[in-house]
């Protein structure tokens, strides 16, 4: 007979197996350590995913400065209106995450294929901007960039802010 | 007068059928509540990273593992396979939930990633009250399973 310790050991036992198991076989997996450093990167549980999103990042906020100082780059906020509303990236046209979609060809209907793109969102904390590039490149924007400091990283250096 | 038919502990409580529905509804919950978060395990960890209490090489390894244990031993509870070091298990989750929520909640930490994709999982985490006292109910119906020495109804295997 076993006693009430050995059978919590035996149920957490088979949770842990069928964790791993399912976990390696499933497409929505991840990896046993994610990427949370913040001094790295975008913060995330999918490393592979980060190592990928690495090719098309802005690499620091000063770069972002110089794209948005050349004026050639079309800045894309996918935060959500409000936020938007209470301050973006001057020029920045507002493209929640959650309506891109339908709303894109719409807004960018106009914006020639190759013009460089910049999405952002609320920095290190947000995938958002990284999903919102996949997804213009999916629809035929050829350069999209993600500026993975966003909104926070440009208040942060004192740089312009728009409120409609 | 006390006699072995009339036990000081005996009443509605040490019903086989209120510890059946307290398996049922603790264990229907834990199965529900898990599925979320085995559905989309990287939403479930960006959420724990939130909370700011995990090393960060714990947190993915939690959002894997913690999701299953809260299926399977809610699965132990609703098939009487177990159930007393089910509710165990289940009570002890709870603890660790509560102590979690509470130093969050008396130290003011509230994660806001201003995201969309975990903005709707993340709501919740604003509202410490409701949660302690949800999870004070829970820990008791946990705890009525554990320490509940009446004959089960609906018991696969005992423990």
């Amino acid at each position: 007979m076993m006693d009430l310790f050995q059978k919590v050991i035996l149920l957490l036992a088979i949770a842990i197996v069928l964790a791993l198991a399912i976990n390696r076989f499933s497409p929505h997996g991840i990896p046993l350590i994610g990427q949370w450093d913040t001094d790295t990167g975008v913060v995330t549980a999918d490393t592979d995913l980060a190592a990928l999103w690495a090719e098309f990042e802005v690499p620091d906020v000063a770069t972002a400065k110089r794209v948005f100082d050349s004026g050639k780059a079309l800045f894309v906020d996918v935060r959500s209106q409000g936020i938007y509303d209470a301050g973006h990236i001057p020029g920045a046209v507002s493209l929640p995450l959650g309506d891109l979609e339908s709303r894109l060809e719409a807004i960018l209907d106009d914006v020639p294929r190759q013009r460089p793109i910049i999405t952002y969102c609320s920095g290190r904390l947000c995938q958002d901007s990284h999903t919102a590039a996949q997804l213009l490149m999916e629809r035929g924007f050829e350069n999209v960039l993600v500026f993975i400091d966003g909104f926070p990283g440009w208040i942060e250096n004192g740089y312009p802010v728009a409120t409609p | 007068m006390v006699t072995l038919s009339q036990h000081p502990d005996s009443g509605w409580w040490t019903s086989g059928w209120v510890d059946l529905g307290l398996r049922w509804l603790l264990g229907g919950l834990f199965v529900l509540a898990s599925m979320h978060k085995i559905e989309d395990p990287a939403v479930f960890a960006k959420i724990i990273y939130g909370y700011d209490l995990f090393p960060a090489a714990a947190i993915n390894l939690i959002a894997i593992i913690l999701p299953f244990i809260e299926l399977t031993a809610g699965l132990a509870l609703l098939a009487g396979f177990y159930p007393r070091a089910a509710a165990v298990i289940l009570s002890t989750l709870l603890l660790g939930f509560t102590v979690a929520i509470a130093i969050n909640a008396l130290r003011g930490h509230v994660f806001d990633c201003g995201c969309f994709t975990a903005a709707e999982k993340v709501v919740w985490q604003n509202e410490p009250a409701w949660m302690l006292g949800r999870n004070a109910l829970l820990l008791f119906m946990g705890w009525s399973i554990a320490f509940y020495r009446g004959r089960r109804v609906a018991q696969v295997r005992s423990g």
